[in-house]
């Protein structure tokens, strides 16, 4: 991150591709849809581009640019009064589907389904720090929360995917 | 000796980080290298000694007009000793609400408290601070309320040039809680407006007090909170 302040175009090379990844799953799972959280990746950045000069040297770079993302994601949101839809391209609202979701044939799809049902603060607090790979102290400087709120945050998470996994392992 | 527990959520298949698109990512890398130059920021110190300068500055004003027009040495003094003490307390609010900092201390529940604490602080001071009292109806009339508009608007003015370079020294820093520390910059600086011109006012009436230094805290603080989203967000 300091080379990247100092200009050098290498190192912001290498800082987006360690970085990125970590940050689109983080924002995948904040917005449930790619498109979203790809138009959001690019604002991240470009707010990280332009705030490069007020980083604080030394701070940890990860958490500072999830709290970005996490802040840019609550603005976009908070900005879009009404839930948004795509049009159909005759310009309609496209009907209400009502249908349920496939039940999940793999564990790994369960687990996509039990995450996307958690309550948002559970589910932040988990993909911090299981898939984003935070430690709690980070999670908890990205959420603006102490740390026993967030082991409490995963704790209950975790009883809660717990039950959903329990129940699709019973599901023959 | 106690072995460390087992991680409960260990045997999930978590999912793996996705990398974003091909095109999505060429389009970030082309925008923020394009014309790449140097940007150096102030270190946490050297924007806390900014913060603390500008106090100083406006304490140094305080402290000329009061000497410039008279004002007994006692109460000069009075007004530096408070305002030294005061300055002990908004170097801590600068220290919890601004340098990113890990643990307890950096957490929004403390910021929030020390945003409910240090009005009701300063507000409870000024009430220990007011040696004479006179009712309401015979402050708003006459020359006590035109002192204490006056007073007012020179704290107000103050306040901003502290609680301004509070925002403008920790501009873009604070992703996380951007409102609650604009919020703390307003009270830093409504404090250091209104102890500067503690230090030039000979008033020790406690409506002046509450109204012309009291209220130019609370009112810095909700421009702060309203200020802090846009400058102290990155």
């Amino acid at each position: 991150m300091e080379r990247y302040v100092d200009g050098e175009a290498e190192a912001f090379e290498f800082l987006y591709r360690r970085v990125s990844p970590n940050l689109m799953g983080y924002l995948l799972r904040l917005t449930r849809n790619r498109e979203r959280a790809e138009d959001l990746l690019q604002i991240t950045f470009s707010k990280v581009h332009r705030a490069r000069g007020s980083f604080l040297r030394g701070a940890p770079v990860l958490p500072w640019i999830l709290a970005i993302a996490r802040r840019s994601f609550l603005d976009e949101r908070r900005s879009a009064h009404v839930r948004t839809e795509d049009l159909s391209p005759d310009g309609s609202l496209p009907e209400q589907q009502n249908e349920e979701r496939p039940l999940p044939t793999e564990i790994s799809d369960a687990l996509e389904v039990a995450l996307d049902r958690l309550p948002e603060n559970y589910r932040e607090a988990i993909v911090l720090t299981k898939i984003t790979g935070l430690s709690v102290a980070e999670a908890a400087s990205v959420l603006g929360a102490t740390e026993t709120a967030v082991k409490l945050r995963v704790h209950r998470g975790y009883t809660q995917l717990r039950k959903e996994l329990e129940q699709y392992s019973r599901t023959p | 000796m106690s072995m460390p527990k087992p991680d409960p959520l260990a045997d999930l298949p978590w999912p793996k980080p996705e990398a974003p698109g091909e095109a999505v990512s060429a389009k970030i890398c082309g925008a923020c290298t394009k014309n790449l130059c140097a940007k150096r920021g102030l270190s946490a110190l050297s924007r806390f000694t900014l913060c603390i300068a500008a106090s100083s500055l406006v304490a140094s004003v305080g402290y000329w007009f009061g000497v410039r027009h008279g004002r007994s040495e006692l109460g000069v003094r009075t007004g530096v000793y408070s305002a030294v003490g005061w300055a002990l307390l908004q170097a801590a609010v600068l220290f919890i609400g601004f340098a990113p900092r890990r643990g307890p201390l950096g957490s929004r529940g403390v910021r929030l408290a020390l945003a409910v604490l240090v009005p009701v602080l300063f507000i409870g001071y000024l009430t220990y601070a007011a040696w004479s009292y006179v009712p309401f109806e015979e402050f708003r009339q006459g020359p006590r309320a035109w002192h204490a508009i006056g007073c007012g608007l020179v704290a107000l003015g103050f306040g901003a040039i502290v609680g301004g370079s509070v925002l403008l020294a920790w501009r873009g820093t604070n992703p996380v809680t951007p409102r609650l520390s604009g919020t703390l910059a307003g009270f830093v600086g409504g404090i250091g407006g209104a102890l500067a011109v503690g230090i030039g006012c000979p008033s020790h009436e406690a409506w002046h007090l509450w109204t012309a230094h009291g209220l130019i805290v609370l009112a810095l603080g909700l421009m702060g909170f309203v200020a802090g989203r846009r400058l102290l967000s990155p």
